[in-house]
């Protein structure tokens, strides 16, 4: 018996009295022998393992108030518990986290997309529109006729590309990134991103968010200067939708927005 | 005296013990506990703080491999967690009574780590001190400042309201606030990413070779102090604020990357020696400043 087929018995078999061969095998293996060594000493350590360990009362404590935010229960009279229906599992879904999540995913989705579309320029012109492939169109002075030109083509690439060296036609250069309109893509995720973010922030509660009026007043201070900020870039683009820097400014200015909002609702919770 | 007055007498004393009696009671209730925990580490340890009251967190380096972690606490009102799991040491403080007093709900940290040591340090309002420790760290407030000295790695600063100091570090900054400002001092650092909404931003050092520099403020200041010895192509753009070039005689035309345009009238391009590192500014509506330190 080798090494790895020993092994297999213990996987299979655990330690229960093994075969004679993996026991002759095991005499004159030492590497064998500490391999069961450690896993003899792994089964005394697991069953010294107490079945159950009490966690420190400041769990029970925070558990308690995470519940008690979140309705799922309530101290102060007792509750007929009656079964919820079927649509109260999608309550959670639509609490502010929840919906924060959700812009954050659809906020990257839509930066990918919209990353994908403005990249990869280049490969759309591999399958241009049928009226740029009409051969109708008079041939430039310079140019060979299109026959001559394909079989050129053909001659100096190889088969696979012939077919899409026909079709292609001169793409006129993109602009600079700088010129460019913003994406329908980004200006929806720019709104929706908004939205979600509005949507999250008049979710807050109205009294003290940390058990610490300065923590509480930065938050909030911060929050009022994020908004401003947002709506001066907001105003700006409004003007000129191609302003980069506005663009870049308005984007870190909702990233801040989002994290913000994420601590001041991780501060509320954990201070019940 | 009348018996009248001097029931109401007695009356009086029995009211004012008691009125004192609950007073001392309650200010020995307040009183801080200090307690003081070994942990014994073979290589680079990890020392993670989340520190969810308010506190100041005090870590500076020693040659011992051990890591000595001191807390101050009001008892009773702040659960304080340490556990060791290998190098790995985690501390967890929260409250466990909602209190209106501030002090109440504070724990205060001081570490001695060895000087190879990854840090995650997070707090309210508290500081955060870290000197002369080497590994990559990040470290989280939100109103606290955060002061960092002789420390090197990967360094990430996210705070709220905090301020940044960071002097003699090396290694990579990355510093995010909203309205905290960030003062880069002395450092030896080869990427530098500070953005701020509304903070100012100070940066007083070289410019490593092949280093690259990025600092961005809304609203705030960006300045930048450069040595003459300095090597570097720089990009300076604002919208509505402006560009305060008090450097004209080292910054040449850009080098590299031919002529480069900007829609902004507040824009500068131009290079400072061989302009091997990169540095790029940007400020909304705040003053850039570039100048050359004596």
């Amino acid at each position: 018996m080798q090494c790895k087929e020993l092994e297999a018995v213990l996987e299979v078999e655990g330690l229960s009295p093994l075969p004679p061969d993996a026991r002759e095998h095991l005499a004159r293996c030492s590497s064998c022998q500490d391999l069961l060594a450690d896993l003899s000493a792994l089964v005394v350590a697991a069953k010294r393992i107490p079945a159950e360990v009490t966690p420190p009362d400041r769990m029970w404590i925070s558990i308690r108030a995470q519940l008690e935010a979140e309705g799922i229960i309530c101290d102060t009279a007792s509750v007929i518990v009656s079964p919820a229906p079927w649509w109260r599992g999608f309550f959670p879904f639509f609490r502010p986290r929840a919906l924060a999540l959700v812009g954050a995913g659809l906020f990257l989705f839509l930066g990918s997309v919209y990353l994908v579309e403005h990249r990869g320029g280049n490969k759309v012109a591999t399958n241009p529109p049928p009226a740029q492939t009409q051969p109708n169109q008079p041939p430039t002075r310079n140019a060979p006729p299109p026959a001559q030109a394909n079989s050129a083509a053909a001659r100096k690439t190889p088969p696979q590309q012939t077919q899409s060296a026909r079709v292609l036609k001169p793409v006129p250069p993109r602009p600079s990134s700088e010129d460019l309109l913003p994406s329908p893509s980004e200006n929806a995720y720019l709104g929706d991103s908004a939205a979600v973010l509005n949507r999250t922030e008049n979710s807050l509660p109205r009294r003290e968010l940390a058990d610490n009026a300065a923590v509480d007043a930065s938050l909030r201070q911060n929050l009022r200067t994020l908004n401003e900020f947002i709506a001066e870039c907001e105003a700006r683009l409004k003007q000129d939708p191609q302003d980069q820097l506005t663009r870049e400014y308005l984007n870190m200015a909702y990233q801040q927005k989002a994290e913000l909002l994420t601590a001041m609702m991780d501060s509320e919770r954990s201070e019940h | 005296m009348l018996p009248q007055q001097k029931m109401i007498r007695g009356l009086v004393s029995v009211l004012s013990a008691g009125l004192f009696f609950c007073t001392a009671s309650e200010a020995l209730a307040a009183t801080t506990e200090q307690q003081e925990r070994h942990f014994t580490v073979k290589d680079s340890p990890i020392v993670i703080i989340n520190n969810i009251v308010n506190g100041r967190i005090e870590v500076k380096s020693w040659k011992n491999s051990e890591v000595v972690v001191t807390s101050t606490s009001v008892p009773g009102k702040v659960a304080i967690e340490v556990e060791q799991v290998g190098d790995r040491i985690d501390i967890n403080a929260s409250s466990l009574v909602p209190s209106s007093q501030p002090h109440e709900v504070e724990a205060n940290f001081q570490l001695l780590v060895p000087e190879q040591t990854e840090l995650q340090l997070r707090t309210q309002t508290g500081v955060i001190l870290v000197e002369q420790v080497n590994g990559d760290m990040k470290l989280q407030s939100v109103a606290g400042d955060v002061h960092l000295k002789e420390v090197s790695g990967y360094i990430i600063v996210k705070t709220t309201s905090g301020s940044l100091v960071c002097t003699l570090c090396s290694g990579k900054l990355d510093f995010n606030s909203i309205s905290g400002g960030a003062q880069v001092l002395q450092p030896s650092l080869t990427n530098v990413n500070l953005m701020t909404t509304t903070g100012n931003i100070l940066y007083d050092g070289d410019f490593i070779r092949t280093g690259l520099y990025t600092m961005n403020s809304g609203r705030g200041l960006v300045e930048v102090r450069f040595s003459g010895t300095d090597s570097f192509d720089l990009n300076a753009q604002t919208y509505r604020g402006t560009v305060d070039n008090q450097a004209k005689d080292y910054l040449k035309p850009e080098s590299h990357g031919g002529k480069r345009g900007s829609k902004y009238a507040q824009s500068l391009f131009g290079t400072v020696g061989q302009g091997y590192a990169k540095v790029e500014l940007s400020s909304y509506s705040g003053t850039i400043r570039i100048l050359k330190r004596n």
